[in-house]
């Protein structure tokens, strides 16, 4: 599904990457790599970095110092919008609570995503209602967020997320909101998505989401990689 | 952009409460702006135009021929930018056989020329006298030709000859009422000479005052006899609209004001309650700019749609305001200027998307990181320790938990406090405008001072102004029809009164003086300063007449009629609007016209007196006396005061609809809490009554802190629109606000915050806890 740089180049690279809110350091010298087709996951306490660590891969922040690469793009060097272009083209994003636009239908909120990057809504439409169908929410399309469950509600972000084939897909959380039954869909969704070749990178506080879903698990301990082991999948 | 149009047509489908406070609050300002602009337009507009094109005078000044020569005075001009004259004139009586609708009396001024650099005369009919026996009349080709007004190719006597009209002609500048030419005068017996002079600067009173000592400077001492200035004329042409246009625009710029603070205000809302909402399109990819964009998308669309409704309604209730207004002084279809609805429709979105700008910015320059995780962890602090403090009272538990709601998030309480505040201060203002002018109106114009009046027509050939056919003329005398009036049963005060019209000494523009016998302090007028008049020789007048004369109550001014002059002194100064009537009483009449006799009664009963037996039980006396109205309020003043109400209502609800954005984006927000509350147990019921107690404390407060910022707005605009609209407002019109409106107010600002709680905090309320928390 993503450009291929080469199974060699890393999608991900950081090198160094500190973050520090006022006197708390929220990432200490984080250096790591993910390399296309990869899952990885990121485990860890509360507090210790993993969002942190998702926002500077994103975008959405800026490391006090040390560089951030993703694919190719050396964020340090972007402005806002050069940033904001970035995260269009190359990131898909999924929240712990959904983030959907409540007043947008679940169809128009996967759909503005492409629209983003200059396709047209006619386009775009038709795009999201592939994804849709492939996602079995085909009939939910033209619900608004708020009448949606919370499992619907996650499907039609990861939708939204995959709209403009991402180098790399980031989910905080993605079934921390969810019921049991829920979160396993979401997961097998995620390990489909990765056996066709996306990249992703997990964020979670549940075993059984990264045993089964993810390759490698990193571990965090006050901002900074306490250990790392590779998996071999469950599933 | 192709992504921010969507994103921004949902939320102004979606966001509906918001859309249309907008949509209406953009749509009531404009409406007010456009009313307000089209009567200041309208009200100096014709008469500006006109004098532009006739290059008209800003100063008319007559000079003693036996003090100063011709040659002196054509010297001297050369101080002006431009001049006419010298000319010389004569102020001639016509007999009293004279043309009914005519002046008594004529300035007659002899000129060869109708052109000139200054007061080009706009002859309109006929053509100009070119030699003895001919006379042009001045008269305004709107006017409506009175009965028995003299016509073309007639011919009138004057200093015992007589002269053919052989044209009318027309001078904004009011230099003369007739002219002839120069041969002709000399046989007239000039007494006067005349100049007409344009200044570089007339603007102001200061600039003609300057122009004038610049073309007097080196001329004789007494040789100027009287001036009359652009100013005055204007502002006598401009009329009674004047007196309240200045009131009008305030109200027109209070909406504007208040508009641009209520959409600053809710698009601060949307954009606090929107955190999140920014946040996530910023990680979607939207570049700060796209953020900004939606978010003035979103408001320019229905602050668009009101500003175009608010154009057209203010344009359809202007004209019909302008056209009802203006019908008096000669206009016709009075239409709103084209130039007031360009600026109003280019204007109006422009401030509104400034208003909207600062907030926008905001969310633009939001870090998307910290939006994006808004709102999911609320801060602990202060208010959780307030909250501890009122868990200790003995309130309600749901009452105490509502009111330590407001300080679980500062930001947004300060916010919706400013809403209720800038509300309440606005409401309090525009009601208290609102009184003030409908009391200054009620006083002014005397409306129901008077109980009954009655009309004795004069017998003088002149018809009655109700029945030009048979004029019943009065069986009685004067004296014997003011006793009767007295001793008919019921009767309390008698006033008797007449009119005559006089000039001003050194200006040639009437004067209505009314002279009053009897008991005219029971007519309603009220003395501003000085006193009523208590022997010959005085007169009362208003702040107007003072102002656009120069004139202060102690000065002596001359008064002219029919060849009679009397001197008279300023005792006074009384409430009401005219600048061209004067009161005085029957001792200074007998020094003018002593033969005249009163030609109305105006007459107080005792309270429960039946009107119509009383009027019978007078005309069984005397059956030539008629009951007229009394003193009403007029067409214009009636327009006027609907037009207040109007506006101040439309500003109420301009103020209520923004303080009711707040509160319910307010209370939509607290949705999780609320979620919250009920998971430990708290009933729909006490939700609600902890919501809405939250609320109305905030109404209650913003009331306190709105009502005392309204009364000294109050305090400070009201003098500020009477000095520009030159009238006096005594200080008893400033004291609006009894106790029972400022509960009143307080109550509204209470419901008002109440009611945006009421609605979101009930749905809150009763939807199910897990859907809320599962919403957020
Ligand atoms: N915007 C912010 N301002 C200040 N401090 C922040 C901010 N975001 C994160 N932090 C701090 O940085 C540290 C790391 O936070 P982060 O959200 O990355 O943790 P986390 O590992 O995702 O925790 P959790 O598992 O609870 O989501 C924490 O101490 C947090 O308080
Ligand atoms: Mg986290």
């Amino acid at each position: 599904m993503t450009e291929d740089l080469g199974n060699e180049q890393a999608v991900v690279r950081l090198t160094a990457v500190r973050k520090e809110y006022g006197e708390s350091v929220a990432l200490d010298g984080v250096s790591l790599e993910i390399h296309a087709g990869e899952a990885v996951a990121v485990m860890g306490p509360s507090g210790s970095g993993k969002s942190t660590l998702l926002s500077m891969v994103a975008g959405l922040d800026r490391p006090t110092s040390g560089a951030v690469v993703v694919h190719g793009d050396d964020l340090g060097s972007l402005n806002e919008k050069g940033l904001a272009l970035f995260r269009r083209r190359r990131i898909g994003m999924i929240f712990q609570f959904f983030n959907l636009l409540d007043d947008l239908s679940a169809l128009d909120n996967v759909a503005l995503a492409a629209q983003l990057t200059g396709t047209s809504a006619a386009h775009a439409r038709k795009r999201a209602l592939e994804l849709f169908e492939e996602l079995g929410i085909g009939d939910r399309r033209n619900t608004y967020p708020a009448q949606l469950s919370g499992g619907e509600r996650q499907r039609v972000a990861v939708a939204r997320a995959l709209m403009n084939r991402p180098a790399i897909l980031l989910a905080d959380e993605p079934t921390g909101a969810l019921d049991t039954r829920a979160g396993e869909q979401v997961m097998d969704l995620l390990l489909d998505l990765n056996q066709i070749g996306q990249t992703l990178l997990l964020v979670t506080h549940d075993q059984q989401l990264a045993t089964r879903c993810a390759s490698r698990v990193i571990d965090f301990v006050d901002g900074q990689i306490a250990g790392e082991r590779s998996l071999e999948r469950t599933s | 952009m192709s992504a921010v149009w969507p994103v921004s047509r949902a939320a102004v489908r979606r966001r509906r409460v918001q859309t249309v406070v907008i949509g209406v609050v953009v749509l009531l300002s404009t409406t007010m702006i456009v009313v307000a602009l089209g009567l200041l337009a309208a009200s100096s507009g014709p008469f500006d135009q006109a004098y532009a094109r006739q290059s008209g005078a800003h100063l008319v000044a007559s000079y003693d021929p036996s003090k100063v020569s011709d040659s002196q005075l054509t010297k001297s001009a050369s101080a002006a930018k431009a001049y006419s004259g010298p000319f010389a004139m004569a102020t001639l009586g016509q007999g009293l056989n004279g043309n009914f609708g005519a002046p008594e009396s004529l300035v007659t001024v002899g000129r060869a020329d109708p052109g000139g650099p200054v007061d080009r005369l706009n002859v309109w009919k006929g053509r100009w006298a070119a030699k003895a026996g001919e006379i042009v009349l001045n008269r305004n080709p709107t006017a409506s030709e009175g009965f028995g007004a003299p016509t073309l190719g007639s011919t009138m006597r004057l200093a015992g000859q007589t002269l053919t009209i052989v044209g009318f002609a027309y001078s904004v500048s009011q230099s003369a009422d007739a002219w002839v030419a120069p041969a002709q005068m000399t046989s007239l017996k000039p007494t006067a000479t005349q100049m007409l002079y344009r200044f570089a600067q007339a603007a102001t009173n200061e600039q003609v005052s300057a122009g004038q000592t610049a073309v007097t400077s080196g001329l004789p001492s007494g040789a100027l006899v009287g001036t009359q200035s652009y100013l005055g004329l204007r502002a006598l042409a401009t009329g009674e609209p004047n007196t309240f246009v200045p009131f009008l625009m305030v109200f027109g710029w209070l909406g504007l004001a208040v508009a641009v603070l209520i959409v600053a205000n809710v698009v601060s809302g949307a954009v606090v309650s929107g955190f999140k909402h920014i946040g996530v399109l910023k990680s979607l990819g939207f570049t700060p700019t796209q953020v900004m964009a939606v978010y003035l998308t979103m408001i320019s669309i229905p602050a668009i749609v009101g500003c175009a409704g608010g154009t057209v309604l203010g344009n359809v209730l202007a004209e019909s305001l302008l056209t009802r207004a203006f019908e008096n002084y000669g206009a016709e279809g009075v239409t709103v200027p084209i130039w007031v609805d360009v600026v109003v429709v280019l204007g109006v979105p422009v401030l509104v998307a400034l208003s909207a700008l600062l907030p926008s910015l905001r969310a633009r320059s939001l870090s998307a990181a910290e939006a994006i995780s808004a709102g999911s962890a609320p801060r602990a602090g202060r208010g959780l320790r307030v909250q501890r403090w009122l868990s200790g009272t003995r309130l309600p538990r749901s009452v105490s938990l509502g009111l330590g709601l407001p300080f679980a998030r500062p930001a947004r309480t300060a916010l919706t406090l400013a809403a209720v505040v800038l509300g309440v201060t606005s409401v309090t203002l525009a009601v208290g405008l609102g009184k003030s002018l409908t009391t200054y109106q009620t006083a002014a114009s005397r409306v129901d001072a008077v109980d009954v009046s009655l009309f004795a027509p004069p017998d003088n050939g002149g018809p009655a102004p109700n029945d030009p056919q048979a004029p019943p003329a009065p069986k009685l005398s004067d004296a014997a029809d003011e006793a009767l009036i007295r001793s008919t049963p019921g009767a309390v005060s008698v006033t008797a009164s007449t009119d005559l019209p006089m000039r001003l000494a050194g200006t040639s523009t009437d004067l209505r003086v009314s002279f009053y016998r009897g008991d005219f302090e029971q007519l309603g007028y009220r003395i501003l300063d000085g006193r009523w008049f208590d022997g010959p020789g005085q007169v009362v007048v208003s702040e107007r007449f003072l102002r656009q004369r120069g004139l202060a109550v102690g000065d002596t001014i001359t008064l002219q009629s029919e060849g009679k002059t009397v001197r008279a002194q300023i005792v006074g100064k009384a409430m009401y609007n005219s600048g061209d009537e004067v009161l005085s009483n029957w001792q200074t009449l007998a020094l003018v016209a002593p033969s005249l006799r009163a030609s109305l009664y105006e007459i107080n009963v005792k309270p429960g007196t039946d009107l119509d037996a009383f009027v019978q039980a007078v005309q069984k006396g005397d059956s030539g006396l008629m009951r007229t109205d009394g003193q009403d309020a007029g067409t214009f003043v009636a327009i006027v005061l609907a037009t207040v109400v109007l506006l101040t209502l439309m500003l109420g609800t301009v103020a209520a609809l923004g303080v009711f954005n707040t509160v319910i984006l307010n209370t939509r927000e607290r949705r999780r809490d609320l979620g919250m509350l009920k998971s430990i147990g708290m009933t729909p019921a006490q939700v609600t009554v902890m919501v809405v107690t939250s609320m109305a404390a905030l109404g209650a407060l913003g009331g306190v802190l709105g009502i005392p910022l309204g009364i000294i707005a109050h305090r400070l605009v009201v003098p500020a629109m009477a000095n520009g609209a030159q009238v006096a407002i005594p200080a008893f019109m400033l004291d609006v606000y009894p106790w029972s409106l400022l509960t009143l107010l307080i109550l509204a600002g209470i419901l008002i915050a109440a009611a945006g709680a009421y609605f979101p905090a009930r749905s809150a309320a009763h939807t199910t806890i897990a859907k809320v928390l599962h919403n957020e």
